[in-house]
């Protein structure tokens, strides 16, 4: 239920990934004399530094230079590591009034998520249940996170969902629903209560 | 940071590269803060910190055929394709998809636009190894789950298994049929007797 920044990291990656390769690739075809004959760039038995390395790092801007370099890499890798955490992004309250000239209607979706959660943890099976509201009134989306014990029939929690909590929480926004995503999980505990059936050895046609 | 304007993402989806983006981001922040920690020593008491002193004669000795750079180059070559494979291999999905048996679809598909219902590779193993030791003659049972395979790994009592291995992948499967998954994982097991 909860949001990763895959995209995020996946364009990253890649950023960094080229940019790693193709400055590994320009030092490898330096260093074995490629780039010189191609590019007419430094002979590749010259000096990496070719001015004294000591009087370019002595005035005071270049260090000004490198801190405001630095801050900008360690902030953006600051920004990086913060984005890893998974977040809920829940919706604001959701504005049921119309332009708003006779009063405001506001309605926490934590509220309408309650409600889900109460009414499909009566279905048979169900042991826990968790909604989560995003969207707007006029377009909800709900994801789900159902979790059932080993034993329940799926497919029976599935259409209860679908035909009564659903509709019912359609209608009480008076908005089809833009999205409805639905989890089954499984108890990781196994089921081995229920009903005991002792045996009396009779059979009876 | 409001990723996705507060919008759902789909369920079943790849992984994240949640592990390169940490060590990535960390090698960027250490990175940062290394250049910080330099500029602000120099600015405050006027000369570099001495741990610089030693790469600076390094690299003012250095030519561009020597074989450092060669060997910095293949680094940075590998570095890069490891990131890029990073972000270009998918990865195995994380959960399954679960089909709709089609009854009732009509009443409630006017209130939904767009419906997606998934089952975790996790829960799926659960609910193999729930179906699996219910079965006579399974001792203790564990499972391992892909999007495309599920397999058991089973102890038993018996000294002959016999036909075991068979009910159990046909009860499995049937189990996994009756959820709804599709499309329905391959399902194996192995059998072990327990001495």
């Amino acid at each position: 239920m909860r949001q990763t920044a895959g995209t995020l990291n996946r364009t990253w990656l890649t950023i960094l990934g080229i940019l790693c390769l193709a400055a590994g690739t320009a030092l490898i075809l330096q260093a074995s004399g490629t780039l010189p004959t191609l590019l007419n760039t430094a002979p590749a038995w010259q000096s990496v530094v070719t001015g004294d390395l000591h009087a370019f790092l002595a005035p005071q801007g270049v260090a000004a230079v490198i801190l405001i370099i630095g801050v900008i890499i360690g902030v953006l890798g600051l920004l990086w590591i913060i984005a890893q955490v998974p977040r809920r992004n829940p919706a604001g309250a959701y504005r049921l009034h119309g332009d708003g000239s006779r009063g405001f209607t506001l309605c926490d979706p934590s509220v309408l998520a309650a409600a889900v959660e109460k009414q499909i943890n009566t279905l048979p099976g169900v042991v826990t249940s968790a909604a989560l509201l995003r969207g707007t009134a006029y377009a909800p989306d709900l994801t789900l996170k159902v979790t059932v014990n080993d034993r329940a029939d799926v497919q029976d929690v599935i259409h209860r969902i679908q035909t009564t909590t659903l509709p019912e929480l359609s209608s009480a926004l008076e908005a089809p629903l833009q999205s409805s995503r639905l989890q089954i999980d499984i108890s990781g505990r196994t089921q081995s209560t229920g009903t005991v059936v002792h045996s009396t050895g009779t059979v009876v046609y | 940071m409001s990723r996705h304007d507060q919008r759902s993402t789909p369920l079943r989806h790849r992984p994240s590269r949640a592990v390169p983006a940490l060590i990535a981001g960390t090698l960027l922040l250490a990175a940062g803060a290394a250049l910080v920690w330099l500029s602000v020593t120099r600015l405050v008491s006027g000369s570099w910190p001495t741990v610089l002193q030693g790469p600076s004669d390094w690299l003012a000795g250095l030519a561009w055929n020597d074989p450092a750079v060669r060997q910095i180059g293949i680094a940075a070559v590998v570095a890069g394709v490891i990131l890029l494979m990073c972000a270009v291999i998918p990865g195995p999905y994380s959960a399954l998809t679960i089909g709709d048996s089609g009854t009732g679809a009509g009443e409630w598909a006017q209130t939904v636009q767009e419906q997606e219902t998934v089952m975790t590779r996790r829960a799926v193993a659960h609910l193999a190894k729930a179906r699996c030791v219910q079965i006579d003659g399974v001792g203790s049972a564990s499972a391992t789950a892909t999007t495309r395979r599920v397999h058991l790994n089973v102890t038993t009592f018996l000294h002959e298994p016999g036909d075991l291995r068979q009910r159990i992948t046909d009860a499995v499967r049937a189990r996994l049929e009756e959820t709804g998954l599709s499309p329905v994982p391959q399902v194996t097991a192995t059998v072990r007797s327990r001495d």
